[in-house]
């Protein structure tokens, strides 16, 4: 128990690094209906090099913690490449391993930035 | 009573407050289901050797035992995998032959989605429309708004019988007269998952046309479900599903059906599980109703007067143990404390307690009231006791310690 909310999941929880909205930035949405997971992510994309990333949302802890890590994760990396990522990369970044479940609140950020994706390549 | 329930040996500090989502199973049952497999493992119907003599018999003697608990006739109840199933079986085989474009059918605010969804998907099909009676600020269903609802196009009101969130009992009864009061062509369904574990429903006295509902909620096994139909019903429904054992004769170029309610269960029905649903309300009968109602709504006021006491917490549902059973769904009132699955993990991994966390299949109910990350549900069942309501507190407390 103490180790699915330790203190890196506890401290993003409750004051997340990247909280915000990025003006004219591509803006996606995601949600999690199984828990109420609510997730809007805007990122910066500068010559498909993504160069700023922030977000908001209510939810769980996992939720936001993980979407808060993320965009830490991703920021300087080429969107393409983090069309590639999976979540087991946030989970090692956390360095929980989590229930099935859990796996769906914590892979939500990487949903959206999946649907950022598809909506660029049919521009 | 927790002797009953071999889980809590192999399992002995579990907490269990999920038996809206699935009752645990006493000895009695398992034994049962057991006893099939090993003593008369056949195929019922079908075989003239004595274990399959046996098994038909005890088959035969299970669909009786459950017509008698809700004192319908035997050829009233087609067994299914589940009240879903049986939800879906009367859209199928009783909609799709009676709905038509620019009819009306009624269903609640509160509605489970296996409750919603069969009849949103029918309505879109046939163009028919589909209307919800509202649910009031005080968690009941609004009877008054029945009188503008309910019109001569109405075919169907399918309504549950207690809400798997709010916990609130509705009066059937009360809701099925005044129903055909407006229009007597009008059927009624009753979803009734989360009712006949915990009061008797004499589905005669109800005045129902269908109702639903589930062997593994009643401390039975899985896979099986009833379907109560009132038999004056049977002349205008027709299977949607076909197969073996649901007919009496077939030849090449056409077949004749058997009588309900076999022709709506074709193929090797749940056996093993048929035979344990017996049992299983046999175990029931034996505890007896009154003591199951008054030691649960004795927990239900506990559990309401103990949540109560925690700050910023917001109970989803009547707060008083009146018009509702141990059904308890709450959020806190504080984006700051812990969202419903981050308390499910805690209470779990630290102190063995099992809640339901989410919309509980009951989505539209949850964004009507604003509960919009969801709710954690704590439902109770026979083996619950006040020590299990406290260890719950002492979790949830925990919880919220650890977010502060």
């Amino acid at each position: 128990m103490d180790d699915l909310y330790k203190e890196i999941i506890l401290d993003r929880y409750k004051d997340p690094h990247n909280l915000g909205v990025i003006k004219n930035g591509i803006k996606v949405e995601e949600v999690n209906a199984l828990c109420g997971d609510k997730i809007k992510i805007w990122l910066k994309v500068d010559q498909g090099i993504i160069t700023d990333a922030k977000f908001e949302g209510s939810g769980c802890a996992i939720s936001v913690a993980a979407t808060d890590i993320l965009m830490d994760m991703i920021k300087g990396k080429k969107i393409t490449d983090v069309q590639q990522m999976s979540g087991a990369e946030i989970e090692k970044e956390i360095g929980i391993e989590l229930s099935s479940v859990r796996k769906r609140c914590a892979y939500i950020g990487l949903e959206a930035i999946k649907k950022i994706k598809n909506s660029l390549n049919n521009l | 009573m927790k002797n009953n329930f071999p889980i809590f040996q192999n399992n002995s500090t579990l907490v269990y407050f999920d038996s809206a989502a699935t009752s645990l199973k006493p000895s009695s049952v398992i034994n049962s289901e057991m006893e099939y497999y090993t003593k008369y493992s056949a195929n019922i119907h079908r075989g003239l050797y004595q274990i399959s003599q046996i098994a038909s018999n005890q088959y035969d003697r299970s669909r009786r035992v459950i017509a008698d608990f809700i004192h319908a006739k035997s050829d009233e109840i087609i067994f299914t995998s589940g009240t879903t199933a049986s939800i879906n079986l009367v859209a199928q085989a009783w909609g799709y032959q009676n709905i038509k474009s620019g009819d009306e059918i009624v269903i609640t605010q509160m509605e489970h989605h296996s409750n919603l969804v069969p009849w949103q998907q029918l309505a879109k099909s046939k163009k028919a429309k589909l209307k919800y009676i509202p649910v009031t600020s005080d968690f009941l269903l609004d009877q008054k708004s029945l009188s503008k609802l309910i019109t001569k196009k109405t075919k169907i009101v399918a309504l549950t019988h207690v809400s798997n969130v709010l916990g609130v009992v509705n009066p059937i009864k009360e809701i099925v007269k005044n129903i055909k009061n407006i229009n007597p062509k009008t059927l009624i369904l009753v979803d009734g998952a989360q009712s006949v574990a915990h009061f008797p429903v004499d589905f005669t006295d109800l005045g129902v046309d269908f109702y639903a509902f589930s062997g593994h909620k009643l401390y039975g096994p899985t896979g099986i479900g009833i379907l109560y139909v009132n038999q004056k019903i049977y002349s205008s429904m027709a299977p949607t599903i076909f197969g073996g054992g649901a007919i009496k004769e077939v030849f090449l170029d056409k077949t004749i059906l058997d009588n309900p309610p076999f022709c709506y269960e074709p193929g090797t029905p749940p056996i093993a599980q048929a035979i344990a649903l017996a049992q299983a309300i046999k175990f029931i009968q034996k505890i007896g109703w009154e003591k199951i109602i008054s030691h649960e709504k004795d927990l239900t006021n506990y559990l309401l007067d103990q949540l109560s006491n925690i700050s910023e917490i917001k109970i989803f549902g009547p707060k008083k143990s009146n018009h509702r059973l141990g059904v308890v769904s709450f959020a806190f009132d504080n984006p700051k404390l812990p969202a419903p699955h981050d308390i499910g993990d805690i209470v779990s991994q630290k102190f063995n307690v099992a809640v339901r966390t989410g919309f509980h299949c009951a989505m539209p109910l949850h964004q009507l009231f604003g509960f919009t990350t969801g709710t954690t549900r704590v439902s109770l069942g026979i083996y619950n006791t006040q020590k299990d309501i406290d260890k719950l507190i002492a979790s949830l407390n925990y919880a919220i310690k650890i977010f502060s």
